[in-house]
């Protein structure tokens, strides 16, 4: 039995959504160019993931099995809309840069996953602790991403410049941080990272090498 | 005819064939040249040492025929620290992931070049001379001989160069064109690890890696040569598969 402080701890590294599962990885690349939309769609995400678990196993025992997925949809959109409302409201600017990805939030594996997967069958105290979690899981992978890559692309870090900071003056920044496949690097480089440093992690080969060719 | 059977053989006859244009390179830009040549030296040994140490593999030297390809097609001017950082990533990305030389399907030099070009747009590849087209021959025919290198891609290579700039410019490439690409030819594009594994594929690999090296011609005949080897890797898993496909499928229609 799973305790409930282990429910917020597990997927921060052991059962990390991005690294373990590869899950959400679509809105990782994109909004991690800059640690400021990497804060802010890590902040929306978690709010939108634990209060739709929430709620969602509030009411688990009432929803009809075969109409459970528009309702799981239902109440994230609901959440989603809302949040984007807020962001628009409040941070009109950065509901800009973010463009469609907040809205696309309702899509997100990660947070379907866990409504269907988890929230349905446990309390909502549990499913808040989990769905926090998964959340602050997330939101770890991608300011991990994130500052590397404002850090090493653009050279500042929330857009101050870290070259006066550290004695660097001749520093070139490696535009290629700043497009697509550099998330990729730097999100397979971690995943490396951690199943190294977490073997129970690492997948089971799907070939193996002859024996014959291993002698040789 | 000599037959290759250690890995530490095919490094060594690499290594040979790229001696005559990196004495040619050296002659040419002196210091600046050498110095770009002991750091990408040590840069990829270092590299290779910590992986095979890690692995718990014999040691393996091939990361000094990474080092000498790079250091040729490099700019001699540019910062250390960006060459370090593209041969890291060329030989980590691009090789050790997948456990090291021959375990991969791309080219370490390509992959280092690549990273230059793209981390660094300031980053503009020297254009090859025809001096350097000629001291690559050498190498050409010693590799040709031990089977290192396939001569179905080079033919192919220019034919798909000849095609693709007929298309691009309308007229045929001139001859200096082919010298002045014979190096990154040979060890990029028509790296055994890299090309495609049936002689089917090879025909079709080095006919796509030529096209595309026409069609990126026009910024500068040198970065087009890594691109396309680049691209052209990435698919020669692809080709490989298609041919196979179509030949089992065509046998078992048969039988």
């Amino acid at each position: 039995m799973t305790g409930l402080p282990d429910r917020l701890t597990r997927p921060l590294i052991d059962e990390n959504p991005i690294t373990l599962q590869i899950l959400g990885i679509c809105s990782a690349l994109a909004v991690t160019t800059t640690l400021a939309t990497a804060l802010t769609m890590s902040l929306a995400l978690t709010v939108v993931i634990s209060l739709s678990a929430t709620l969602i196993s509030m009411i688990r025992n009432h929803i009809p099995h075969s109409v459970r997925l528009i309702i799981q949809i239902t109440i994230i959109s609901a959440l989603v809309i809302v949040m984007d409302g807020l962001l628009r409201a409040f941070a009109y600017e950065m509901s800009q840069r973010l463009s469609v990805f907040v809205g696309l939030i309702v899509t997100n594996c990660l947070v379907m996953g866990r409504a269907e997967a988890f929230a349905m069958r446990h309390p909502p105290g549990e499913s808040f602790l989990d769905a926090l979690g998964n959340g602050l899981g997330y939101s770890l992978i991608l300011i991990v991403v994130g500052t590397l890559r404002e850090g090493l692309g653009l050279g500042t870090i929330l857009g101050v410049p870290l070259a006066p900071m550290l004695g660097l003056d001749g520093f070139t920044t490696l535009a290629l941080m700043q497009r697509a496949p550099a998330a990729f690097f730097i999100l397979g480089l971690l995943i490396w990272a951690i199943r190294a440093w977490r073997p129970a992690q690492v997948e089971r080969p799907e070939y193996q090498l002859s024996s014959e060719e291993e002698d040789a | 005819m000599i037959a290759i059977r250690q890995p530490w053989q095919v490094t060594f006859a690499v290594t040979l064939a790229l001696l005559p244009p990196v004495l040619t390179m050296l002659d040419r830009n002196g210091n600046a040249a050498l110095r770009v040549l002991v750091t990408a030296l040590v840069v990829s040994l270092i590299w290779e040492l910590i992986f095979t140490r890690a692995r718990r593999q014999p040691p393996s030297w091939h990361g000094i025929a990474t080092a000498l390809i790079v250091s040729v097609m490099a700019p001699t001017d540019l910062p250390l620290w960006h060459l370090a950082l593209a041969l890291s990533f060329g030989i980590v990305i691009g090789e050790q992931v997948f456990g090291g030389r021959g375990f991969g399907f791309l080219n370490a030099a390509a992959v280092s070049l690549a990273f230059l070009i793209f981390a660094f747009p300031g980053t503009v590849l020297p254009e090859p001379g025809p001096d350097l087209g000629y001291a690559t021959l050498p190498g050409l025919a010693l590799l040709l001989a031990l089977g290192l290198v396939f001569w179905r891609v080079l033919v192919a290579l220019a034919i798909g160069l000849i095609a693709g700039f007929a298309v691009v410019n309308g007229t045929a490439p001139e001859p200096e064109t082919f010298l002045a690409a014979l190096f990154a030819a040979t060890f990029l594009v028509a790296d055994p690890v890299a090309s495609a594994a049936t002689q089917a594929g090879r025909w079709l690999y080095g006919i796509v890696a030529g096209l595309l090296a026409a069609f990126f011609s026009a910024t500068g005949l040198a970065s087009a040569v890594v691109f396309a080897a680049l691209l052209a890797g990435l698919v020669a898993p692809l080709i490989d598969d298609i041919v196979i496909r179509a030949r089992t499928g065509r046998r078992s229609a048969r039988g």
